[in-house]
């Protein structure tokens, strides 16, 4: 919707489908126990292969949004990981529906410090993320932009605990539009009611806080009103496992926002995951 | 003569008893740091198993105790151990063989 004239002035004009569409592409594939939302350290043993399916849904104001993806990840050693993600966009706009391939993400995490002990370990890793122009025309923000993110996180037998920062940078398109940088902060808790058992099923709760402070839009050099702002979620979830084969899903519910000019606020975003260890 | 007999018995016996312990190859009870989930711990068994005559691998959370049996025909070094526990994600810190006095 936003490589042609026409989607851009209509992207101007409805600035409610930004942060919907900003979500998709800032959606964060889930490695093992990370956070459903936010980022965590978690990667792939050496030589393991995660494929995933992931929905995300998003609705703000009159505009509903839902990603489906597939996503397949590799680890290339105990400590460091390489995956795609490939998007199928629906967006349920203006009585309208429009459907299409949105922008695929190459990523990579690699944890740089880890500290086990006896039933926990607590590690700290950093992420990448580029999302290439690749998309439909009516989903790709015509733009190749990187995340970048630092992340940490402690695992135990019952409790868990994450924090993670990222930073959006976003490339100009070929209209001239920029959309503004994000930064994304992540603060998460987790809790396991009853002790694990390799094969048997396993639950944790999670609760996370994720903000999210968006920078302006420019066209041409010039910022655009309607645009930015900042806001908070508060988002319970829950993962269940049984030995490779996992479940995730989370609802995010905003607690608090201050967006720049006329914008919607996001009414809520869901994700729902499925991943399997190979 | 009847000493003789005695001894020949004890002999043989000790040969048929290290044959059938050899047979049932070894097991490694490996105490590793890091374990809390089961869907992570699922990189240990995946190592293990993929490594040639490992004949199977139980993992005990709550004790951060994995262990594996191996065939006649394969052991571990401490190095070889520490390495697939380390690619899983993990931390080894030490291990134990059954009925090995060392």
């Amino acid at each position: 919707m936003w490589t042609s004239k026409a989607s851009i002035i209509n992207w101007i004009h409805k600035p409610a489908t930004l942060l919907a569409a900003f979500f998709m592409t800032l959606s964060q594939p889930g490695y093992a126990h990370d956070p459903i939302f936010g980022l965590g350290p978690h990667v792939l043993y050496k030589g393991g292969v995660e494929l995933a399916l992931h929905s995300h849904r998003a609705k703000q104001g009159d505009d509903k949004e839902t990603e489906f993806s597939v996503e397949a990840v590799y680890g290339i050693t105990g400590d460091w990981l390489a995956g795609i993600e490939l998007p199928y966009v629906q967006e349920d706009a203006a009585g309208e529906r429009i459907t299409g391939m949105g922008d695929a993400a190459l990523f990579t995490k690699y944890r740089f410090w880890r500290l086990d002990t006896f039933g926990a370990q607590e590690s700290a890793a950093v992420a990448l993320r580029l999302k290439p122009d690749t998309g439909a025309d009516e989903f790709t923000t015509g733009t190749t932009d990187a995340i970048v993110g630092l992340t940490y996180g402690y695992e135990s037998i019952k409790w868990y605990r994450w924090a993670s920062a990222r930073y959006r940078l976003n490339d100009k398109n070929d209209q001239g539009l920029e959309r503004g940088n994000v930064t994304l902060l992540d603060f998460v808790a987790g809790w396991r009611p009853a002790p694990p058992s390799y094969l048997n099923a396993d639950t944790v709760w999670l609760l996370e806080l994720n903000g999210e402070l968006i920078a302006k839009a420019k066209r041409n050099g010039a910022s655009l009103s309607n645009t930015g702002g900042d806001q908070w979620f508060l988002s319970p979830g829950i993962f269940w496992t049984k030995r490779n084969f996992a479940i995730k899903a989370g609802l995010q519910i905003p607690v608090s926002h201050d967006l720049n000019g006329n914008q919607d606020k996001a009414d809520y975003r869901t994700s729902l995951s499925v991943e399997w260890h190979l | 003569m009847l000493k003789l007999n005695t001894l020949m018995i004890t002999l043989t016996l000790l040969y048929t008893r290290s044959l059938s312990a050899q047979a049932a190859g070894t097991q490694y009870d490996i105490r590793v740091d890091g374990l809390a989930c089961p869907f992570c711990a699922y990189g240990i068994e995946k190592k293990f198993v993929k490594t040639d005559g490992v004949k199977s691998v139980d993992i005990n959370i709550a004790k951060g105790l994995v262990i594996v049996k191996t065939g006649a025909d394969k052991s571990f070094t401490d190095s070889q151990l520490r390495e697939i526990i380390n690619d899983a994600g993990f931390t080894m810190k030490s291990y134990t063989i059954p009925g090995n006095p060392e």
